[in-house]
């Protein structure tokens, strides 16, 4: 009785106990003994990986990271990996081993890799002391897990509440209403400007309307002219004395006509650049003041590009203007004779 | 050696059972505490072995005094006293057999063999040969209360007390009872308390009576003394005549 | 004189009347605190008794059987139908979003860490804790306690601690099967109601396994098994009053040790995990 209970309680303890201990190595993913290969991996960071995390080689599961340890100096990161069966990798330089998660849910594994399938990571260079040792050792690379890319994220968030800032106290009533008068400036400048050239653009018309009507009073008195020579050539050829000199009178008053004709279309031009003289005026004392920082306009000239710049446009239209006044023909074509 | 109750009181809540309960008992006697139901007789006897702490008053058990000691003396104590229970309080997952040897097994130096030899002479002194492999819950009213018997003589104790050995036996079982308590006084010179309300059973194997009264003892005496007393408490009792008793206390 | 008299009587009334729930919580709090006083008394006594190995020794084989190996069934019972439920509920409640692997994780993490040590210690308080309660309590009301203490039993040292060094030594032995269980069943439901294969169901547990989660259970199991039977060692002892004393003493038992194993509960993983 006695020693049946005992043989029970014994057997179900023992069950227990090998349950937990076959259990335990079966979840932790074991290789129940079998033969198994020890590389190390020297990486800058290993990111999320665990110990126990699998161990792949072309996608395929073939072992599991062993141990995880920083070496001394805290410099680099010493993976253990335990591969199983025999495993020759070849040449070990050109071998990498990158750190990556697995999926979106936090499993991390390690894979081996050539290194020239994956050129773009940095891989650790396993320094020539390892490289002699009977331990294989692969330099590795760590992918940036999604919890770095959101601090560098963060950080980029962070220089930009920074530079917002910074944007807002440079940005604060005064230089909004600054800013507001400048615009009312330039809409001032524009404007007068635009005056400016309303008043050239009607000079000029003017002008040319002048010459115009000048150019058909000479052309008309010209062409008087003409008739009034071809006429007397024609009575010289034919000798007519008397009606030469009736004709030279007749053409003598024909000149003189014309003469006042002619006279009064210059007069007339005369009117024209005196016109045109001041309107120029005008514009030249509006850059005056301009360049003597008279006003708002004048101040927002002065201390901007934009002054740089009307004060050339100024300077382009005295030059113009000079220019007109000089040679008024190259702008009103006049043709006389 | 004897066993001495100075002055206890015991109260549970507010009922105060024991008020200054003094006794005497004499090496080797057997006196029997006999009064009403509920007047706390039980309770006597749960506190000679410390079962029940009474609030005041000391008992000396052997020369110890109970109530000071620490459990393990408490414990080699009670090795030296046999208690048997009302209702014999048999443990009922054991066999007879493991219960009369359990006391026995607390005894260094006993092998097995000596004490299946004295479980067998026990149950053969109570009249139960061969019972050792039945259950408690087999035997009927009276083979317990012996078997209970039994086991508080199987350590050879130097005291035994008895709640209530021969309460609602049949006749022929409570002179058997009788016998048995007769010869532990007579053969083994045990001293013993007996705690009865049956008369019968008190004249029988008392050296001395006490009656047990609201608390406290109210005559102690052989049975002859009893039997000629004129107390009206005890008489009433005795005779079984409540109206005398009450005459007493109106 | 007589309606003065009557105005007392409304007044006490009243104020009987209005103390009677304060008196109450005072009742309970001194009988809360009065019960962990003697709760820690008991324990007291328990370890002060460990060392007569000689009274609770020869107790120990009959009880390992008695509250562990006969535990195993219902253990094992309710971890195959938990292990089915979780199964199909990780599944139901997976669907689309994750990978199908995380119904053995959750199964497998589940089971492991919280309802293969709390539903077995649940169910075994009702098994074991009420058997102990009632065996103690008919013992007390029958002065059988008494009757070993009159033989020089200590009967902390004959009936509590063995019960307890059973209990505290079994439930673990309970658990670990339980828990074995209950994965299969989470495994064998998987594959024959839900899509997920052995592979991944395999995955998933071993995906998120912890040795820490073995001790974890262990260490929870343990002290489930040291409650449960202290707690119906000490309503045992505290038994009085014949049959229905026994009743109430077996509920106290049942009741307080469920509640004691679920703050437990959260205590462990308050502080372990």
């Amino acid at each position: 009785m006695t020693q049946g209970r005992e043989l029970v309680v014994g057997s179900t303890i023992i069950v227990a106990i090998l349950v937990i201990a076959v259990g335990t190595l079966w979840l932790q993913g074991t290789n129940w003994g079998r033969k198994a290969t020890y590389v190390e991996v020297l990486v800058l960071d290993v990111g999320q990986l665990t110990t126990g995390n699998p161990v792949r080689l072309r996608g395929v599961s073939i072992g599991s990271v062993a141990s995880i340890t920083v070496d001394p100096g805290g410099d680099v990161v010493r993976l253990g990996l335990e591969v199983e069966g025999a495993f020759d990798l070849g040449d070990p330089v050109s071998a990498g081993v990158i750190i990556a998660p697995q999926s979106l849910f936090g499993d991390w594994q390690a894979e081996i890799v050539r290194r020239a399938r994956f050129p773009q990571f940095d891989y650790f260079d396993v320094p020539a002391v390892d490289q002699n040792r009977d331990t294989l050792v692969i330099g590795g690379y760590a992918i940036p897990d999604i919890s770095r890319l959101t601090a560098a994220a963060d950080e980029i968030s962070q220089n930009l509440s920074v530079l917002t800032d910074r944007f807002d106290r440079a940005f604060n009533e005064q230089t909004v209403d600054q800013l507001l008068t400048v615009i009312a400036n330039l809409e001032v400048v524009s404007s007068e400007i635009r005056n400016l050239i309303t008043q050239q653009a009607s000079t000029f018309e003017d002008v040319s309307a002048d010459v115009a009507r000048a150019a058909d009073e000479i052309s008309q008195a010209s062409a008087q002219a003409n008739t009034t020579f071809r006429e007397v050539d024609a009575m010289l050829d034919r000798g007519d004395v008397d009606s030469i000199l009736v004709s030279v009178r007749s053409t003598a008053a024909n000149i003189d006509r014309v003469t006042a004709q002619v006279n009064r279309s210059i007069g007339g031009l005369d009117q024209t650049v005196a016109r045109a003289d001041s309107a120029f005026g005008s514009v030249q004392r509006l850059t005056s003041r301009v360049e003597s920082g008279q006003g708002a306009l004048g101040r927002l000239l002065l201390d901007s590009t934009l002054a740089v710049r009307a004060e050339n446009a100024m300077a382009q239209l005295d030059s113009l203007l000079t220019d007109i006044k000089a040679n008024p023909r190259r702008y009103v074509r006049l043709s006389i004779f | 050696m004897s066993i001495e109750i100075k002055d206890i009181h015991k109260s549970f809540g507010e009922d105060h059972v024991l008020q200054g309960f003094s006794l005497y008992v004499r090496e080797g006697e057997t006196i029997s505490i006999i009064g009403p139901s509920g007047a706390g007789k039980s309770v006597t006897l749960k506190t000679i072995i410390g079962l029940i702490t009474p609030d005041s008053g000391e008992v000396w058990v052997d020369g110890k005094n109970v109530h000071t000691l620490l459990r393990p003396e408490l414990y080699e104590l009670r090795r030296q006293v046999g208690y048997v229970f009302q209702f014999a309080a048999l443990f009922d997952s054991m066999s007879v057999g493991e219960n009369v040897a359990m006391g026995l097994r607390r005894i260094k130096g006993m092998t097995e063999g000596d004490i299946q030899k004295r479980v067998s002479y026990c149950l053969h002194i109570v009249d139960l040969e061969g019972a050792e492999e039945r259950r408690p819950a087999e035997l009927s009213g009276g083979m317990r209360k012996r078997a209970g018997l039994a086991r508080a003589i199987a350590t050879q104790p130097k005291y035994l007390l008895y709640d209530e050995p021969t309460t609602g036996l049949d006749p022929v079982t409570t002179t058997t009872i009788d016998g048995l308590i007769s010869r532990m006084s007579d053969e083994l010179g045990v001293t013993g308390i007996v705690v009865t309300h049956d008369m019968v059973s008190a004249y029988e194997i008392s050296d001395r009576i006490a009656m047990l009264h609201e608390g406290s003892i109210r005559f102690v005496g052989t049975p002859d003394d009893v039997r000629g007393t004129d107390d009206p408490v005890v008489r009433g009792f005795v005779e079984g005549r409540p109206e005398l008793s009450r005459s007493v206390q109106v | 004189m007589a309606p003065i008299q009557h105005d007392v009587e409304d007044s006490e009334l009243e104020l009987r009347g209005f103390s009677a729930p304060v008196r109450s919580v005072g009742h309970w709090v001194i009988a809360g605190v009065g019960s962990v006083g003697k709760g820690g008394h008991l324990a007291a006594r328990a370890v002060g008794t460990l060392r007569q190995v000689d009274i609770w020794g020869p107790r120990l084989v009959p009880l390992f059987v008695t509250i562990g190996v006969a535990s195993i069934p219902i253990g094992l019972f309710i971890l195959t139908f938990t292990g089915m439920v979780l199964a199909i509920q990780a599944s139901y409640t997976l669907t689309g979003t994750v990978p199908n692997y995380f119904v053995g994780a959750l199964v497998g993490k589940t089971v492991i860490l919280e309802l293969g040590p709390a539903l077995t210690a649940l169910a075994l308080a009702g098994r074991v804790g009420a058997s102990i309660a009632s065996e103690l309590g008919t013992m007390r009301v029958t002065e059988q306690i008494d009757a070993l203490e009159s033989l020089a039993y200590d009967p902390v040292a004959y009936l509590v601690v063995p019960r307890v060094l059973a209990g505290m030594f079994m439930f673990p032995v309970v658990t670990v099967f339980s828990v074995v269980v209950g994965i299969v069943a989470g495994w064998l439901t998987s594959l024959a109601m839900l899509d997920v294969t052995t592979p991944e169901f395999v995955k998933g547990i071993r995906f998120f396994f912890d040795t820490y989660d073995v001790q974890f259970a262990l260490i929870k199991a343990w002290s489930f098994g040291l409650v449960v039977t202290g707690v119906g060692c000490f309503y045992g002892l505290q038994t009085s009053g014949g049959a229905e004393g026994v009743g109430h003493a077996t509920t106290r038992a049942v009741v307080v040790g469920s509640m004691i194993i679920l703050v437990l509960d959260a205590f462990w993983a308050a502080v372990l995990l």
